[in-house]
């Protein structure tokens, strides 16, 4: 069978058609289940708030009892649970891509731990508050990156090594934050669980904006270079010969990813194996078709956003989001070691 | 594409923290030609290929792309002119074999460019050069080694330099599988006048299949040369510490290699 010149040609295009109309075609499944989402998490909550009246709160509109309920309760609740659940799909899947590696996720190397430590001294011992605590966390997020990294370093960074150093250091951060909660004077058993397991209770429109600042800054960085990190993927030798800067784009990896999940840390306190969880279920779906930072990014708003309606509503009583996204993670985080101690996935 | 573009090592030195694998080697690949980088293990040979590379920052000397050093020209402008297949590559689970080729054109874009016609010819090519536009439908991990290796040779290709680097583009082969690759890297230099400069472990075939042999001992460059110039007994000897016969490959006509051990000798040999 010989095929000619231009039937290949015919096939490599269509191909190529086929695979974006599918990523393109997923994108847009993801983004109707969070419009879904989030309309619903507006209309329903103790009690119902016909949609009209939704719509006029949105505009503006004072409206008897659904003010304050959509527009004070629902809302900001909704639109941070996003923004955060944005933040840690992107910077969790960016981390996966990087290290060829679902492990290596900045929740369980030690990254997100280091900025809720870092809030959690800044408001306990410090008595901080507001912006500071969120650029305190982000440099320590930073940090505790950094150090995991340079740790691991011995002929070029390996992802293995890097990740067992970073539950290590993770687990020494997690013991810091439990003793200084312990010594923290009249601390509200609410405020403490929002350091240990995320939470977007009582949360603020205000609060929205520095995640979403950090989301165009650091996630734009990161999708302009999108190129190159699934380049990565190829590994390293494979994508210095097509041309990418390997070590310039690690940095850039590092700090927008370490970036976005420090301030949606910073904001909400670590909300358990969201990054974890979201760039392999993208993963599972999108295949390669694509990019996978786009969808990676909206399953963790969905994550985020589902989870915490649950929390909220659907169980016997009220858990923080991170409680239940926690429950998630865990199973998926034991079959993940167990397969790869068997097999040496990736990504 | 031109046959002009010059690779040149000039007093290279390299290596890995402390350890010092190459030692002030020279070498002057000749344009438009195959050559192949022999020697014994952790003598420098793929230590050569990856500073070649610019994989690995030379500790002394430079490696020179048309009278500039590699590994200070822009990253993306040299993948267009020189090309590498490194020893494991990694696809990426689930892709298809159109796809990784088409990872290739990487270098061909910018920031904001897009897709155009011209990459989805060079894929097209790439796959049809490489026999595996068969395959172009398949995911890569169900392939075969021999066709894997094909289809990272096609995505080397897609990536049209005029110069190809390949470190052991036949270790984890069978044997018919290790002259389809070598046949398909001949068919490349001839039909597109790419020049090929490869790490090969089987000395009869690197005999065989190249123009220029270069022997690497101890860091150092041995010998360069046609392979009937260079590999004989005495380069043998002194560059993998083995005592052998060198005989002419009644196939090829060209020196084949056989190795005298300890055992297993007839009459003749002693």
């Amino acid at each position: 069978m010989t095929i000619t010149q231009t039937d290949v040609l015919e096939r490599v295009v269509t191909q190529r058609h086929k695979r974006r109309q599918g990523w393109r075609s997923i994108a847009l499944i993801f983004m109707l289940i969070l419009l879904v989402g989030f309309t619903l998490t507006l209309l329903l909550g103790q009690s119902f708030t016909p949609p009209l009246d939704v719509l006029r709160v949105l505009l503006g509109e004072p409206v008897p009892g659904a003010s304050f309920t959509v527009g004070h309760l629902r809302l900001p609740r909704a639109v941070l649970s996003i923004l955060v659940g944005v933040s840690f799909g992107l910077g969790g899947v960016a981390f996966q891509i990087m290290l060829r590696n679902p492990l290596a996720s900045p929740d369980i190397i030690g990254v997100s731990s280091g900025a809720s430590a870092a809030a959690v001294f800044a408001i306990v011992v410090l008595q901080w508050d507001g912006t500071v605590v969120t650029v305190f966390s982000v440099l320590a997020g930073l940090g505790v990156a950094l150090l995991v990294y340079a740790l691991s370093f011995k002929n070029g960074a390996a992802g293995s090594r890097l990740i067992l150093i970073g539950i290590g250091v993770a687990a020494m951060i997690e013991s810091f934050i439990g003793y200084v909660l312990l010594r923290a004077p009249a601390w509200d058993l609410q405020e403490a669980m929002r350091w240990l397991t995320g939470s977007v209770n009582a949360a603020q429109l205000s609060q929205a904006w520095p995640v979403l600042v950090s989301l165009l800054v650091f996630g734009g960085l990161l999708l302009s270079r999108r190129r190159d990190l699934d380049a990565l993927r190829m590994g390293d030798d494979t994508a210095a010969a097509l041309g990418v800067k390997v070590g310039v784009t690690r940095v850039m990896v590092i700090v927008s990813a370490v970036g976005m999940i420090a301030v949606a840390t910073a904001v909400t306190g670590p909300i358990a194996f969201v990054a974890f969880l979201s760039g392999p279920i993208a993963a599972r779906i999108v295949g390669s078709k694509g990019s996978l930072l786009i969808p990676s990014a909206l399953v963790g708003a969905c994550l985020v956003l589902m989870g915490d309606y649950v929390g909220q509503f659907l169980l016997p009583s009220r858990y923080p989001v991170g409680v239940i996204t926690g429950a998630l993670g865990a199973p998926y985080l034991i079959y993940l070691i167990i397969r790869v101690n068997r097999a040496g996935g990736s990504l | 594409m031109t046959l002009d573009h010059r690779l040149v090592v000039e007093n290279l030195s390299a290596g890995y923290g402390e350890r010092t694998i190459l030692d002030g080697l020279n070498l002057d690949v000749i344009p438009g030609r195959i050559t192949s980088i022999v020697g014994a293990n952790a003598c420098g040979k793929s230590t050569l290929l990856r500073t070649m590379s610019r994989l690995l920052k030379p500790t002394h000397g430079q490696v020179l792309l048309d009278g500039k050093s590699v590994h200070q020209r822009p990253s993306r402008e040299l993948a267009q002119t020189l090309g590498l297949l490194p020893q494991s590559p990694i696809a990426p689970e689930g892709i298809t074999v159109a796809d990784l080729v088409s990872r290739g054109r990487h270098p061909h874009h910018g920031l904001m460019s897009r897709w155009g016609a011209r990459d989805d010819e060079a894929v097209a090519q790439a796959l049809q050069v490489t026999k595996t536009a068969e395959l172009m439908d398949r995911d890569v991990d169900e392939l075969s080694g021999g066709q894997r290796q094909r289809v990272w040779i096609a995505m080397a290709l897609a990536q049209e330099t005029a110069l190809l680097l390949l470190d052991e583009p036949t270790t984890f082969l069978d044997v018919s599988h290790q002259v389809e690759v070598l046949d398909l890297l001949v068919d490349l230099n001839q039909s597109r006048g790419t020049t090929i400069v490869m790490v090969l472990h089987d000395l009869n075939l690197a005999a065989r299949y190249s123009d220029q042999l270069v022997a690497v001992q101890g860091g150092q460059l041995y010998a360069h040369g046609e392979p009937e110039a260079i590999l004989n007994e005495a380069m043998i000897e002194s560059v993998f510490g083995l005592r052998s016969q060198v005989m002419i490959d009644p196939v090829s006509g060209k020196p084949m290699v056989l190795p005298i051990g300890r055992h297993r000798l007839s009459l003749g040999t002693s």
